[in-house]
């Protein structure tokens, strides 16, 4: 009897491990892909991750793809956040099971993991290979973000960059001009301090706020014309550890950024984004950060209750040569082997980033064309006309500088920096910590993880 | 028990003598019934239960592809490091929380649905319903709630608090949802069990002049410790597993105040790619939900039915 409770109570706990074991497993379920040669149309299948909105605008694109011709068919496949969706690629590209897919997309601080996985044929071969594509149409801050060593690897699809966001109807109310958004932190709180209402002690309306997210940090460095990490952002050679720590650009911005929420006037919604963008939308807090790609959602979620303005992410600092970087996501072609596969993931591709695709995307979601050529269809000129807060991120873009600090860090350990920065800004916040030792304590770590990440890649090869 | 080894004793024909003339397919045949049970288990249990420990004593390429062997260096990093120490602490007071806060919880609206009170059906229902909705949906709901400018919750307390923004609240917040989560079950258990007291003991009880307390205390909670007992065990191994509210919720923080042991071991292998690593913290969880499970087998014996 006692054996039999003893292992009724390892089997329990048993269970509670083997989860963590799954992890490994996976459970792709796409359909592997075979080419159907019967009709001559190739199957291919095509993995993102984008829900709500956005998820309905990528069926949108693939429906019209596939109604477009009859030599490719391609199924699209969501597959949770983009944490989620790396995950499952991994499982399914290392369970050799053939059951990943064709084309996935990958957001911006995957491209370093992707560069170094092998999974992957750089679409540069591609484009070589195909006098019909224009490199020259694409973005070139966009194809600098995804190219190393000059060669292109993914091809940009979901491009954004920071907006921020302001209410004009609080603007008016306050006397300030709607017209006309900050364009530094110090005239961030100058606004924020008109547009903050009380109610007794109760702040009703906050100025301004931002989300603790770790991609504002890189942002911020990146407008003061600063490297995030060593080797010019890891783009000469790999990144060993980060500089932000020594150049003085993080703690600029763990400073702003405690001054601005210990001024009162600037409210703090914790790291989710959506819980600022919801206090924006709800009118309780007159500006905030947030991407492009979210203005189609923010605009529905308004519903004209009061009009929106957007303006540039403001500044710190003085330096020219400074500015955003894009964020946002890629598709990657998969090294499955197959040629006609390939080959009919690259059409795909092609047709993801032209004029017309590309136009429509942004209309239907707010990330802005990659394509140059979409800003000529006549159609786009006028929804421009109409909407000009959908221009603000490319003209932003435009206005910015190509080189090396915006053209962003490639650091394979991105998402693990980001958590750490966002855990250490909490305690700052909160004032339990010093700005200089939370820019000391986020450089520790995300210095071992690099060196880790580096041994591990090195013992592989 | 004790009527089948009397019976056992009785029978004319001892049970042991007739293995003896069993044929080879007779004695087989009971391990036939148990082997689909049994694949499922090695499939699902099992086999990865082998890999986590086989990954737990190696380091992994970000690919999630074995690195190399590293001995158990992947303990005593963990062992030594101070955030792996704070989770392990935040797990424990966020499990002692959750798992007292729940049964107390489902105590009280099992004793209050019991009663003979008009609507008791409907009370029944809405006391069991948190039982249906996901804590995903549920975390979602809350982050609502809790929101610090637009959350019903402030509003109504006429507070100005951030409920899941500042360390000194966040982890009370997430427990309180776990425990909301947690109430539907804990009712539909402690409901059944309390009415499988045989209701001559209130009477008899009632006649001695016992009141209400007393005659919960003296005779429903000794009548239904198996429930309670089995409910603990539920709670504690359901409290130390908790992720989506967290993942959802708080991702660990303010700081790093909700960073529960199962949220770290999911950071470790899917954020930060460090399969070995996260490895060895699920079998460090797998020994202390182990040690617990047995102390209260222990403890078990000691109460009294």
């Amino acid at each position: 009897m006692k054996l039999k409770r003893t292992l009724a109570a390892v089997l329990a706990a048993a269970m509670t491990l083997s989860m963590a074991g799954c992890g490994g497993g996976g459970n792709s379920s796409s359909g592997s892909s075979t080419g159907g040669s019967e009709s001559g149309t190739t199957e291919i299948v095509f993995w993102h991750a984008m829900g709500g909105v956005m998820g309905e605008q990528v069926d949108l694109m693939i429906k019209n793809f596939n109604e477009s011709q009859d030599k490719v068919h391609v199924t699209a496949q969501y597959q949770g956040k983009y944490d989620d969706e790396l995950t499952k690629l991994k499982s399914a590209m290392t369970d050799g099971s053939g059951s990943g897919p064709d084309i996935v997309q990958v957001y911006d601080i995957g491209s370093k993991f992707m560069v170094d996985s092998g999974y992957i044929v750089p679409v540069e071969d591609f484009i070589a290979a195909d006098e019909s594509f224009n490199k020259e149409d694409i973005e070139p801050n966009l194809v600098s973000y995804y190219s190393v060593d000059g060669k292109q690897y993914a091809m940009p699809f979901n491009s954004s960059t920071p907006l921020l966001y302001y209410n004009k109807d609080a603007f008016k109310e306050a006397g300030l001009d709607p017209e006309k958004a900050p364009e530094t932190f110090a005239q961030v709180l100058e606004y924020a301090e008109k547009l903050t209402k009380k109610d007794g002690d109760k702040v009703t309306q906050y100025g301004f706020s931002m989300a603790i997210y770790g991609w504002f940090f890189e942002q911020l460095i990146a407008v003061q014309g600063e490297f995030y990490a060593d080797n010019n952002n890891g783009r000469t050679a790999n990144a060993t550890k980060v500089v932000f720590d020594e150049n003085g650009a993080g703690l600029n911005v763990v400073q702003t950024w405690k001054d601005l929420v210990d001024s009162g006037f600037v409210g703090n919604f914790g790291r989710n984004t959506d819980d600022t963008r919801n206090a924006f939308i709800a009118g309780r807090t007159a500006m905030y950060l947030d991407s492009t790609a979210q203005l189609a959602s923010v605009i529905k979620g308004v519903g004209g209750r009061f009009e929106i303005g957007t303006g540039n992410m403001p500044r710190i600092g003085e330096k020219e040569d400074g500015g955003v970087i894009i964020g946002g996501g890629s598709l990657w072609i998969i090294d499955n082997k197959d040629e006609a596969r390939k080959n009919a993931a690259w059409e795909f591709v092609k047709y993801a980033s032209s004029p017309e695709a590309q136009a429509a995307w942004m209309q239907g979601t707010g990330y802005f064309a990659t394509n140059v050529k979409s800003y000529e269809i006549e159609s786009m000129k006028t929804y421009l006309e109409e909407n000009p807060n959908f221009t603000t991120a490319i003209n932003q873009l435009h206005n910015t500088p190509t080189n090396e600090f915006t053209s962003g860090a490639l650091l394979g350990v991105f998402p693990e920096a980001r958590a750490k920065f966002e855990e250490n800004m909490e305690l700052v916040l909160m004032g339990q910590q010093t700005p200089e030792d939370c820019i000391k304590n986020v450089a520790t770590a995300v210095n071992a993880a690099i060196t880790n990440y580096n041994e591990t890649t090195e013992t592989a090869k | 028990m004790k009527k089948s080894a009397v019976a056992a004793k009785t029978s004319p024909q001892n049970p042991q003598k007739n293995a003896i003339h069993k044929t080879p397919f007779q004695k087989i045949e009971p391990y036939l019934y148990i082997t689909p049970a049994l694949i499922l288990f090695c499939c699902f249990v099992f086999f990865p239960f082998a890999k986590t420990l086989f990954l737990s004593l190696h380091s992994t390429t970000p690919k999630g592809e074995i690195s190399k062997f590293v001995g158990f260096s992947n303990f005593t990093s963990l062992l030594t490091s101070e955030a792996f120490r704070n989770s392990l602490f935040v797990t424990v007071k966020y499990s002692l929380m959750v798992v007292f806060f729940s049964i107390a919880a489902g105590f009280i609206t099992g004793v209050l649905a019991n009663e003979k009170i008009p609507g008791t059906g409907l009370f029944r229902t809405i006391y069991s319903l948190p039982m249906a909705i996901s804590s995903a949906a549920a975390s979602i709901i809350f982050i609502f709630v809790f929101h610090p400018s637009i959350g019903i919750l402030n509003y109504l307390l006429g507070t100005d608090i951030g409920w899941l923004i500042s360390d000194k609240w966040a982890l009370f917040s997430v427990v309180m949802v776990t425990v909301w989560m947690n109430i539907g079950l804990n009712f539909i258990f402690i409901l059944a069990a309390l009415q499988s007291v045989p209701p001559e003991l209130y009477e008899s009880a009632s006649l001695e002049g016992a009141g209400f307390f007393r005659k919960h205390l003296s005779i429903t909670l000794p009548c239904i410790s198996p429930t309670l007992f089995f409910l603990l065990i539920i709670n504690v191994i359901n409290s130390f597993q908790s992720f989506a509210q967290i993942n959802l919720m708080t991702k660990g923080g303010p700081g790093q105040s909700t960073y529960v042991i199962v949220y770290s071991i999911y950071q470790e292998a899917f954020f930060n790619n460090r399969f070995g690593l996260a490895c060895a913290e699920s079998v460090i969880l797998f020994f202390i939900i182990l040690a617990l499970t047995l102390v209260q087998f222990r403890l078990e014996k000691k109460v009294t039915y």
